[in-house]
């Protein structure tokens, strides 16, 4: 099953998404990077239905990429999050809707601050503090109600993922063992290890 | 002989030169002049209204629309305010695209569209006009007033050819020589709006062909950051308020230079 | 489950004495998980205008954008602000022409208008998704909540509220009618729209 999470700090934004890559039961690769990054302060991760992921991840990957080409500066991460939204949107009432949920996150250089959104297959945008796709939000949402804080340094915001990964490894049946965890912040996009 | 290459946009002369655009441009240098100063904290556009007479209609413009008297300054966006020389059919089928344009960005991107995007979205149609067999380019040209969280305030221009340019201050139509060389002189790069309002107005007071200065021949409009809402206002003076305007900068009506150089 | 349940959500329009009111609360969910407690679904249309779009999340944005940019066009063509009886009807129009494909959304809007002889009139109204107008004189509702703010509100409004008096009838109306029911609530935000200005207050609600 597929886990992604997400959550803002002061000046930052952590995404986590899990490694696996399965084919019905059975897992056929646990090395798969699903977290994008769509330009330099632009992280997106994507879950669903296999084949339909990496195929909008990529198209998403490259409209953004040429509009930072024809236009000099890259979309400010609301303006990226609605186009995304509207492609789904459009795709959701096409004759072969996309099924992909995306967690979409960035650091807006213009009014310096990070920003979170949560978007699933239907076209639904919300801007979060924090959020989570896949079986393992059940248990990750009620956590991160209660430990998250949007003031936290870097350092506890990863204490809280941790916190996350751990209870769903715990109490989720087919859980992931593996997670990929990038941040964003003004500097731009860097992995970490947890 | 020039004829031969005269009559068609899309066809070089031998001196490498399309007359058609040169005409157009041409043409804008003698329409009512539009000028644009760039401020720390705003942007600056007045214009000359040419069209003026006792039996014209302006019943429309004292109340209702955006401000002005829509002859020179548009509402673009709610964050870019245009000013035209030139063609008024011209230029009105512009101003719409203008709008539409930023009004397909909003929808597109839930923001206001970045100024020299829309700047180029202009350009991109006035260039094809200058390239495609059988058309006349727009005789206009156009100053942009606006901001954007990219580059804060900003101040373009575009001609009929498709070129655009961003400026400090700049002025188009008739007399823009003129213009130019006073506002080269007297910008100064921390100007902030209420030294550019004065001066905006002096230079447009300098170059305007009618000894009187008011707002049945001006059009004023500034370009500022509301202070609580952080986002731009664009505000198109009416005319009693241009008047009002003119009045409290020592600008009214009788003109003289005695003033102007103190 | 159906689709108009999907992510929850209500919303509640009120008429006052020369002032209409209009709510909703806060809540967006994945059907019984809830993702946010801060998700919008009443916007403004113009300075006297107010439309709520209670449905499937999707679709409230979809409309949303689509909207702002048909009144935008509007306004800028016509230099003046659109009235409500005549955006009710654009509205209306949008939404029939997705009659056989529709958005799963029940529009709820209100606003004043001024009367030539300089006085205000306050206008609501509410369609279905296939956009079927109603005009009410005394509330319109709609959303997962909206059989229990029909009961509530039929108890509590009285005709002539002073906005004062429309705010706490329309807060205590939602707030009550979304305690009853699981996809909505989440804190609540009211708008109060008067001759002279408009009135907006986010409201605390419980949080289970």
């Amino acid at each position: 099953m597929e886990n992604s999470f997400a959550l803002v700090g002061k000046g930052y934004l952590i995404v986590a998404a899990d490694t696996t890559a399965a084919r019905s039961i059975v897992k056929m690769k646990s090395d798969q990077d699903k977290i994008k990054a769509l330009s330099p302060h632009l992280l997106m991760t994507y879950s669903g239905e296999p084949g339909d992921t990496l195929q909008f991840a990529e198209f998403v990957e490259r409209n953004i990429r040429l509009y930072q080409i024809r236009n000099l500066y890259p979309l400010r991460p609301s303006a990226a999050a609605s186009w995304i939204r509207r492609s789904l949107a459009e795709s959701l009432r096409s004759r072969h809707p996309y099924s992909v949920n995306l967690l979409l996150g960035g650091y807006d250089i213009a009014s310096d601050d990070p920003h979170l959104y949560w978007i699933d297959y239907l076209g639904t945008l919300s801007e979060v503090p924090f959020a989570a796709h896949g079986y393992g939000a059940y248990f990750a949402l009620s956590l991160l109600d209660r430990y998250h804080d949007p003031n936290a340094t870097l350092e506890e915001g990863l204490a809280t993922l941790k916190r996350c990964i751990d209870e769903v490894s715990k109490r989720l049946v087919v859980s992931p063992d593996k997670y990929k965890v990038k941040v964003v912040d003004k500097d731009g996009i860097r992995d970490v290890e947890l | 002989m020039a004829r031969r290459y005269d009559s068609r946009t899309t066809i070089f002369s031998p001196e490498g030169r399309l007359y058609q655009i040169e005409y157009a441009m041409e043409a804008i240098s003698h329409a009512g002049t539009v000028l644009g100063v760039l401020a720390t904290d705003g942007v600056v556009l007045a214009a000359e209204k040419k069209v003026t007479g006792k039996l014209l209609d302006l019943s429309s413009a004292k109340d209702g629309g955006y401000g002005g008297s829509g002859e020179k300054l548009y509402l673009l966006n709610s964050n870019v305010i245009g000013g035209v020389a030139g063609l008024t059919a011209d230029a009105n089928s512009l101003v719409n695209f203008a709008r539409s344009a930023a009004q397909r960005h909003l929808l597109t991107y839930n923001e206001d569209i970045p100024v020299e995007l829309l700047a180029q979205r202009l350009c991109d149609m006035k260039q094809g006009y200058t390239q495609f067999g059988g058309l006349r380019p727009f005789g206009v040209s156009l100053l942009y007033a606006g901001y954007d969280p990219h580059y804060q305030f900003q101040l373009y221009h575009s001609d009929p050819s498709g070129n655009y340019s961003g400026w400090k201050a700049t002025c188009i139509g008739a007399n823009n020589g003129t213009a130019q060389s006073l506002l080269k002189q007297e910008y100064k790069d921390d100007i902030g709006v209420k030294e550019a309002i004065g001066l905006v107005l002096r230079t447009m007071s300098k170059t305007m062909d009618s000894t009187t200065l008011g707002s049945e021949k001006l059009e004023f409009a500034v370009l500022t950051v509301d202070p609580e809402t952080n986002k731009p206002k664009a505000k198109i003076y009416r005319p009693a308020e241009i008047d009002a305007l003119l009045l409290s900068e020592g600008l009214t009506k009788k003109e003289d230079d005695a003033e102007m150089k103190s | 489950m159906s689709i108009m349940s999907h992510n929850g959500g209500s919303v509640i329009a009120m008429v006052g004495k020369d002032c209409v009111a209009i709510a909703s609360d806060l809540r967006l969910g994945n059907e019984a998980m809830g993702i946010s407690s801060n998700f919008q679904r009443i916007f403004p249309v113009s300075d006297r205008i107010y439309l709520g779009l209670p449905g499937l999340a999707t679709d409230v944005a979809t409309l949303r954008e689509k909207f702002r940019f048909r009144v935008n066009m509007y306004t800028i063509k016509e230099e003046r602000e659109i009235k409500p009886e005549t955006f009710a009807h654009l509205v209306s129009s949008t939404l029939y022409e997705h009659r056989f494909g529709p958005y799963f959304i029940e529009p709820v809007m209100a606003g004043i208008s001024k009367t030539p002889t300089g006085g205000v009139k306050p206008f609501i109204a509410a369609t279905d998704l296939i956009g079927c107008l109603n005009f009410a004189k005394d509330f319109v509702v709609a959303g997962t909540a909206s059989d229990k703010l029909y009961g509530v509100a039929e108890g509590l409004w009285e005709p002539d509220l002073e906005p004062e008096d429309l705010f706490e009838t329309i807060s205590q109306t939602l707030l009550n009618a979304v305690d009853r029911d699981a996809f909505s609530g989440w804190g609540a935000l009211v708008h109060v729209i008067t001759k002279d200005k408009v009135i907006t207050r986010t409201l605390k609600g419980r949080m289970d």
